[in-house]
């Protein structure tokens, strides 16, 4: 027998193995895609560059009022979160995030048929309530309660300062999508508040 | 090859030695944690989002985030894994093949308990680790001591579970009631070359703040002092005892009353709190990112 032969028909054997074994190491997902598009070499990042700094956003967002409270809770590159909770109930999460990392983002405005404070506004699944402040930059209230209602999205995404949000100069002067979709302050709002909204300062 | 964060999510353990240990902290922590597993499972119960569309653009957006190697997020993992595996005395496989074949004390009898100097550098690295990954994924910069200890104060879930685990598994159990005094006086007199033979320490060291030993055991030794006072409130609050620890997971450890310094030991070994529930952390906090980008 040649040297070596036992590994010649052992090979097979051992190479079947491998693959059932590799094969067997995971189930496909439906999210497999993903995973092989966003890892390797020349996969692009998930987070643009020139993505606004997230400590930017905390200006703008709601303050406390009466039993509510904003407690700080994420803060990354473009994007900011607040937790809402009442007592140690968390009712809603309060984010901008800055879609140029995600442009389908603001794409998805586009279609809008109502507005809130002159910007247009989209129900998001079952539990999100967004809108999209010159173009660019993204509000949404996200309920974790189901007492949380749409309506009580609507009313807190009023609170957000979104005029204030409106002059970051970057968001004006750099972003196509801005002229396309600059808010029309005399426009209708369909999406009121049931419950008048407090004097802000 | 990367890691897939939806196959680790769909791997995490619904039983075992670790669930079991931490659900024994359902006696001092009720209804704080459920033992959330699988990647769609946690996008659900996190969002409350039914819309199976959705809950794929959730989980796309999360993934794509995840294999972002600038946002963090690996690294945290990379921590959580790290602080558990280089704690262990011996490997999980090792210690599943004594306990089939052993009792309990049969098994004791190979293990040797960490010296008390060991076991406290083990306690505050790993509280220094849950600082550091904390701000990888949530974000607030590296050395934010103030911002961590005010977000401390609103844990919840896993994350409240975790710190529980600490200071119950890692202080109250090996070092006695007075652990976090002892710790501090202990770090405090301790010299920066030290660090080095302790392998939980050099297991993490290159992710601390600092450039030499000297600056890492100042920003260790400020961590554990900044956050003493809420380890030692969260244990007179809940009227946490070792007793009473003990007790309860005497319940599924037979014969680890009488023998405290085997039982730290044993936790340290058998127990994966570390990387289970930051595991169950990071999950959270990418898919509540996600939702709010898309």
């Amino acid at each position: 027998m040649p040297p070596f032969g036992w590994l010649k028909r052992l090979l097979p054997v051992v190479l079947g193995l491998t693959l059932l074994v590799n094969g067997c190491s995971s189930a496909p997902s439906r999210y497999d895609q993903v995973q092989k598009d966003t890892t390797g070499f020349g996969s692009s990042a998930a987070v643009a560059r020139k993505a606004e700094k997230g400590g930017t956003f905390n200006q703008f967002f709601p303050a406390e009022e009466g039993s509510y409270k904003v407690i700080p809770y994420q803060e990354k590159k473009g994007f900011a979160e607040y937790k809402l909770q009442r007592g140690d109930q968390t009712l809603a999460m309060l984010t901008i995030t800055d879609t140029i990392s995600l442009p389908s983002a603001a794409a998805k405005y586009a279609d809008a048929t109502q507005k809130i404070g002159g910007y247009p506004t989209v129900e998001q699944g079952t539990t999100a309530t967004g809108l999209l402040v010159n173009g660019r930059y993204q509000v949404k209230v996200l309920s974790r309660d189901p007492s949380f209602t749409q309506q009580d999205r609507t009313t807190w995404l009023q609170k957000f300062d979104l005029k204030g949000l409106a002059r970051l100069k970057v968001a004006i002067a750099k972003t196509k999508a801005a002229r396309v979709l600059a808010p029309t302050p005399q426009a209708s709002t369909p999406a009121v508040p049931a419950t008048p909204l407090p004097a802000t300062s | 090859m990367s890691k897939k964060i939806y196959e680790i999510v769909d791997n995490l353990p619904t039983g075992g030695l670790t669930v079991r240990a931490l659900k024994t902290l359902d006696l001092f922590l009720p209804h704080t944690w459920e033992n959330l597993v699988g990647f769609d499972q946690t996008i659900k119960a996190v969002t409350g989002e039914t819309d199976e569309a959705m809950v794929q653009a959730i989980g796309e957006r999360a993934i794509a985030l995840f294999n972002d190697k600038h946002e963090g997020y690996q690294t945290a993992l990379w921590l959580y894994e790290t602080i558990d595996a280089s704690s262990g005395l011996l490997g999980t496989a090792a210690l599943a093949n004594r306990l089939g074949q052993d009792t309990f004390l049969g098994f004791l009898k190979n293990l040797t308990p960490k010296p008390e100097k060991a076991q406290t550098i083990d306690l505050v690295v790993k509280l220094v680790a849950e600082v550091v990954a904390f701000c990888k994924i949530s974000g607030i910069p590296g050395d934010s001591l103030g911002d961590f200890l005010a977000a401390l104060g609103a844990y919840k879930d896993e994350s409240l579970v975790r710190m529980a685990a600490l200071v119950c598994f890692d202080g109250l159990i090996p070092l006695g009631a007075d652990f976090s005094t002892r710790a501090l006086t202990m770090i405090g007199a301790m010299a920066p070359s030290e660090l080095d033979s302790n392998p939980t320490f050099k297991g993490i060291k290159a992710e601390l703040p600092g450039n030499s030993n000297a600056d890492k055991l100042a920003f260790i030794t400020q961590s554990f002092a900044s956050t003493k006072g809420w380890m030692d409130g969260f244990i007179a609050d809940r009227h946490i005892t070792q007793g009473s620890l003990i007790d309860g997971l005497g319940g599924f450890i037979e014969g680890s009353k009488t023998k405290l310094d085997y039982l730290g030991a044993f936790l340290d070994v058998s127990v994966k709190y570390y990387h289970h529930t930051g595991v169950q952390t990071l999950a959270r906090r990418l898919i509540e990112r996600a939702v709010a980008e898309i």
